[in-house]
């Protein structure tokens, strides 16, 4: 009997030793800290090129006046960020500071519990007032997501080829766009469109504006005018004036596409304003082309602005979103280095953006943009026709068959996620 | 007294007797050797996978992934079930398992068999092989994307020989077995290197007979090779198995599951219902149905492993 009872001691001693290593490990990993005297602030962020640069610049200026605060960049895959914020509050070691896709993201993130109340900072905060009602992002009358930037997609063009088409003028429509593309593509020597149509969010954020402009989004995603849609990306397939490999390539690999200089045109965003400046060719932007009987319209984008649920150091998170992101300094300089059109109101009417011509297309979409779904479900809604866009593209679903499974898909999907969506 | 425990008095003596009594201890309880190991194996292998059945029986989100999971039976095995792509998604995992078979068992025993002569060519090759096996799928994989691009290296030779440019990922009749040729391209080495140390440990007498018997290189391997090679062989065929049905990084890195839903195998759909669709208890079933599938090929191996140990 003494024997056993050594025995399971012993167990149970190791069993104990070996829970707490663990547990040591999974707390050494917490956000944030103190190291050396110093403060440590842990951001996670998935940004690339300019608003990367961007985003260093900020961390410098903001080390610069608080020598005792180090802000640790942690560079993470956009596409895997969500799940790994949902792991962080499970074991409490949530960043203390993290951007998010906040069309897609923000509903996942908040019921999640990942995301601080930052009610009791906005409150407080001076300059709130320069900030639209829709940059600031509540559930349940809580600020959990702030926006200091907007990105909207447009159309840039290469006027080289244009030029060379006799092509004069940017097209404002899709079939005068259409019409350019049979131009460019007769000739033989470009391609006409690069863009994303990928089987993730980004290619239904690439499509929707398609349908926006004609009064279609996801809370009334059905009938003829879907159907045409996805017939008129079926028809540009078909006839090359996107290739094939548009069903796989993310808004990424169609911008490098679109800076090799062999596409006449390229459906991307603001963002890129920063990096098209390296172009080898001339370039120009212009609004993304109105859908038939119908106006330009797009929905608004951009990177939310968020604090850790178990930050431990949220008021110096807060400090550093107040001084480095939502200031005057930080709009102006998001703008300066990645393209990024602020939405302070004090800011709009800089000279640097309203000289800027190649900005004043996404200015003037961000005037008319199309409002995202009330639903928990957005993600799925997203993907559900991002998949069926890279089907149709690709050849694997016909015109018919792709708009009738993202039809379905989507109003499965704002079923499965309590049925609201304006 | 003997030698050895008068060392042990001794020994016990030097350190305040308590190794003795550890020593005892683990002499008489060694059951308590393998308690690490049971531990680990609890920790990082049953407790996830419990988890994981826990997950597809109830009904879980973002919402409640932290809180409390409401039981829902097998209502997720229902819907996984009555949906298309489930069953699409399996049949692409068996056409990937299928050629992922035949260039593992086909084209490794005669890379094997031409590596089993020892040289300095065969140990070069060896080398790289090693190499290519132990490269990163993330790394290896991202090369291939851009080999396999439109205007990527290999359709620029195909274009030197007036071959149109092949859109390997982006035809979606072509993309699954795009995807499992480069699967099949990483997993070569390790099935030629399990074959090649088969081969190497068939007696040489017996080669030696049938060739004094008049057998050529040909009659010599499929009825005197190929036999004692069955086991190892049919080892390797379940390993190939499992590994198809487990194989994820390379969709992710080349396709993401497109086009559409062109290359969506069991994992790949199991990945991005759970984590871009949000809708973790979906994702579980789906991996629940592809653990136990592969528990069904685990039994076999399990027994030849037993099997072979015993001879």
């Amino acid at each position: 009997m003494k024997k056993h009872t050594r025995a399971y001691r012993f167990a149970a001693i190791a069993t104990a030793a070996v829970i707490a290593l663990s547990g040591c490990s999974i707390s050494s990993n917490s956000s944030g800290g103190t190291n050396g005297g110093k403060t440590t602030l842990t951001f996670w962020e998935y940004y690339q090129g300019t608003q990367l640069t961007w985003l260093k610049g900020q961390v410098k200026k903001f080390e610069k006046s608080n020598p005792d605060v180090t802000v640790n960049l942690v560079q993470v895959v956009g596409s895997q960020q969500d799940q790994k914020l949902l792991a962080s509050v499970a074991t409490g070691t949530t960043p203390d500071l993290f951007i998010n896709n906040i069309v897609v993201d923000n509903p996942t993130l908040v019921s999640g519990g990942v995301m601080k109340d930052l009610t009791p900072y906005w409150k407080k905060y001076a300059d709130k007032d320069q900030f639209p009602s829709g940059a600031v992002w509540k559930t349940d009358g809580k600020v959990y997501n702030l926006m200091s930037y907007t990105n909207l997609l447009g159309m840039f063009y290469n006027k080289n080829i244009l030029a060379e088409y006799g092509i004069t003028e940017a097209p404002t429509t899709l079939d005068e766009l259409q019409s350019d593309m049979a131009k460019v593509q007769a000739g033989g020597k470009y391609k006409g469109l690069a863009e994303s149509g990928a089987p993730t969010v980004e290619g239904a954020w690439l499509f929707a504006p398609q349908l926006l402009g004609q009064g279609v989004n996801y809370c009334n995603f059905t009938g003829s005018k879907v159907t045409d849609a996805f017939g008129r990306i079926s028809d540009w397939a078909k006839a090359g004036y996107t290739p094939k490999a548009t069903a796989t390539w993310d808004q990424n690999a169609a911008w490098q596409q679109f800076m090799t200089g062999k596409y006449a045109f390229a459906f991307n965003g603001n963002w890129q304003l920063g990096n098209v400046k390296t172009a080898t060719f001339k370039y120009g932007t212009t609004q993304f082309p109105a859908p038939p009987n119908g106006k330009s319209q797009v929905y608004p984008g951009g990177e939310g602005f968020a604090i850790g649920a178990k930050s431990k150091h949220p008021d110096l998170a807060w400090k550093f979103l107040e001084q480095m992101v939502l200031s005057k300094q930080g709009s102006e300089s998001v703008f300066a280095d990645a393209g990024s059109i602020p939405v302070r109101a004090d800011v709009a009417d800089i000279p640097a953006i309203k000289n800027d011509q190649y900005v004043q297309p996404f200015v003037a979409a961000a005037h008319d943009t199309a409002a995202w779904p009330n639903n928990k479900n957005t993600a799925n809604m997203q993907t559900s026709l991002g998949k069926a866009v890279s089907a149709v593209i690709s050849g694997q679903q016909t015109a018919d068959q792709g708009a009738k499974s993202a039809m379905d898909s989507i109003s499965s999907a704002i079923k499965k996620g309590g049925g609201s969506c304006k | 007294m003997t030698v050895l425990e008068h060392e042990r008095t001794t020994q016990g003596r030097q350190t305040g007797g308590r190794r003795p009594t550890v020593r005892r201890f683990f002499g008489k309880n060694p059951i308590f050797f393998i308690l690490p190991a049971v531990v680990i194996l609890l920790a990082f292998a049953a407790y996830p996978l419990i988890v994981l059945v826990r997950m597809s029986l109830s009904d879980v989100g973002p919402s409640n992934i932290i809180g409390v999971w409401n039981f829902i039976g097998l209502d997720n095995f229902v819907d996984a079930f009555t949906t298309s792509q489930l069953w699409q998604s399996m049949l692409r995992t068996v056409e990937v398992s299928v050629v992922l078979l035949a260039s593992n068992l086909v084209l490794g025993f005669l890379a094997a068999s031409v590596l089993s002569v020892k040289g300095r060519i065969t140990n070069i090759v060896l080398g790289i092989m090693v190499f290519v096996w132990a490269l990163p799928p993330i790394v290896s994989g991202s090369v291939w994307k851009f080999l396999l691009d439109d205007s990527g290296a290999i359709n620029s030779v195909l274009g030197l020989v007036g071959i149109q440019p092949v859109s390997w990922l982006s035809e979606p009749n072509l993309a699954l077995w795009t995807v499992a040729g480069v699967i099949a391209w990483a997993s070569l080495p390790f099935s030629t290197l399990i074959l090649r140390g088969g081969l190497l440990a068939i007696p040489q007498d017996v080669i030696e007979a049938a060739a004094i018997d008049g057998a050529g290189y040909w009659r010599t391997q499929l009825t005197i090779v190929l036999p004692l090679l069955r086991p190892t062989m049919w080892i390797l065929a379940i390993l190939t198995i499992l590994y198809a049905f487990k194989s994820f990084d390379f969709f992710y890195v080349l396709t993401q599951g497109g086009p559409g839903t062109a290359t969506n195998t069991l994992p790949v759909y199991s990945y991005y219902t759970a984590f871009s669709n949000f809708d973790m208890s979906a994702g579980a079933t789906i991996a629940v149905i592809s653990m136990l599938i592969v528990a069904i090929f685990a039994v076999p191996y399990v027994r030849s492993i037993r099997k072979e140990a015993t001879e």
